[in-house]
């Protein structure tokens, strides 16, 4: 079971790019533009597309090469550009994003810098001298939840789930498309439409765009943007009173609280976390004594081999029973 | 003598003219002094408590306003949100389409130009300082160029007419 991307690369990723870089990115063919998971720049070395697990340099042609002295180079001013263009010439509009090292950018893709960190009182002010840039691509895959959807719904409605995989594996994917299908409804699996809550911190799920989401969340998702994630839930609880209530990539202490308030007030809470798989999330403080207290009845174990977006397995929770695993050797399907 | 007398009145009518469009660009500066003043202070509320990215402040605070400088915010945003362009290079091209009926003096460009190299470049609290100092010296501006209108319009009118009265008395 998995789902891949088959949709081209937004062109809202080259306005990013400097025009010379934009121009090689251009010339790229269709099916190797499709496949692309991230871009990254370097300063002084070559131009790298991320495929997965795999990498390859580009030359001047659009073309993938091994030969680094063929390869198109990135300078130090095309790291300044990329900045400056996520950043739209405002850093003050994305403090909190460069403090935490990336910018979630129109359509979802998240911009990560590295460079010298500028360190007051124990806290990154800023993030200066970049000097690696890596564009994530976001890529919306409508549907991409349809072979999931039955592990996670019992009695027409669905069931606290988290989904679990280390970066790049497609959780968010996932989670934008379980929140369309929570919204919209399904009918195949009498799954009513229900009112989503979404908190969207890093603006990767719902990608809005002046507050208005630039994916198709069904009709009935209410997004809080750039919002943190503990408050953000208790916020929209409160507010919207929603039956739904979504979520990426849990950590901190005070996540684990808010999703503890939101399961104990009756809502369904549907989220992510970074976690090879559910033994490894157990592990993790705060995020493991949730799962270990039951609060979660699903998880989502996804992979990045042999293509992101593979279903590991699924795990009801409170059972300890797995109730889907991939065999190594099996056909992909969805 | 209906020709001279017709030819006087033109020759004045047209010094007088001359006089009074030197003043009244002498009150025109102070004016968008002040109108740049207002405008930086609606900047200082979107960047503090929206942190709306500059193209899209600079764009708002303009929507609705009239004058040369609403104008200049309004293109300097507009560029800006082209890929590319930095804050200084989109407020030259804004100011240079807008030369004609900008009226702003040295010292008042130089505060803005000054603004618009850091803008956009530190975080929240620095960028208030920066408006702060830039709105402060623009205050100060703002009075030397009230002194001056005071000082030069009236002059300017005066001359006007003084100088067409001068030139038909030595032309007759």
């Amino acid at each position: 079971m998995a789902f891949q991307a088959s949709v081209s690369l937004d062109p809202r990723v080259l306005t990013l790019l400097p025009q010379a870089l934009a121009r090689v990115m251009r010339s790229i063919s269709p099916d190797i533009a499709q496949k692309i998971t991230e871009i990254r720049l370097r300063a002084g070395h070559p131009l790298f597309l991320a495929f997965g697990s795999s990498d390859a340099m580009l030359d001047k042609e659009g073309r993938l090469t091994e030969d680094g002295k063929e390869a198109v180079h990135c300078g130090v001013e095309d790291l300044m550009w990329v900045f400056q263009t996520a950043s739209k010439s405002s850093v003050y509009a994305f403090e909190e994003e460069i403090r935490q090292g990336f910018i979630t950018v129109e359509g979802g893709h998240r911009i990560g810098f590295a460079g010298q960190a500028v360190v007051l009182n124990d806290r990154v002010e800023t993030i200066k001298n970049i000097g690696s840039v890596n564009i994530r691509l976001a890529r919306e895959i409508k549907g991409c939840s349809e072979n999931v959807l039955p592990f996670l719904i019992q009695g027409g409605r669905l069931l606290n789930t988290i989904i679990i995989s280390p970066p790049g594996c497609g959780k968010t994917t996932l989670l934008r498309d379980l929140v369309r299908q929570a919204s919209s409804g399904n009918s195949k699996q009498k799954l009513a439409g229900a009112t989503v809550g979404l908190v969207d911190e890093r603006s990767e799920i719902a990608a809005c765009a002046g507050g208005i989401p630039t994916v198709d969340l069904g009709p009935r998702a209410d997004v809080l943007d750039g919002c943190p994630k503990a408050v953000g839930m208790i916020m929209l609880i409160r507010a919207m009173g929603p039956r739904v209530l979504v979520t990426d990539e849990l950590g901190r202490p005070e996540d684990a609280v808010a999703v503890r308030d939101a399961v104990n007030a009756g809502v369904c809470v549907i989220t992510s976390a970074h976690a090879h798989s559910v033994e490894d999330l157990l592990g993790r403080p705060h995020i493991g004594d949730i799962i270990r207290q039951g609060l979660f009845d699903r998880a989502v174990v996804l992979s990045s081999e042999p293509v992101p977006g593979t279903v590991k397995e699924i795990v009801a929770l409170r059972q300890g029973k797995v109730l889907f695993r991939r065999k190594p050797e099996g056909c992909l399907c969805g | 003598m209906w020709v001279k007398l017709a030819g006087s009145i033109l020759v004045i009518a047209a010094s007088t003219a001359i006089g009074f469009r030197l003043a009244a660009e002498f009150e025109e500066r102070p004016r968008q002094i002040r109108h740049l003043q207002g405008m930086l202070t609606g900047l200082k509320a979107f960047i503090n408590f929206s942190a709306r990215p500059l193209p899209e402040a600079l764009r708002q605070i303009a929507s609705g306003r009239k004058g040369p400088v609403a104008e200049m915010f309004l293109r300097t945003g507009e560029l800006l949100g082209r890929s590319g362009e930095n804050t200084e290079q989109a407020l030259a091209a804004a100011r240079m389409g807008l030369a004609k009926q900008l009226a702003l003096a040295r010292p008042e460009a130089e505060v803005l130009e000054q603004l618009f190299a850091v803008l956009g470049k530190t975080n929240r609290r620095e960028q208030e300082k920066c408006l702060d100092l830039a709105i402060n010296q623009l205050q100060e501006i703002e009075q030397e160029a009230a002194a001056e209108r005071e000082k030069h319009t009236k002059v300017c009118r005066y001359l006007g007419v003084c100088g067409g009265l001068a030139i038909v008395i030595v032309l007759i």
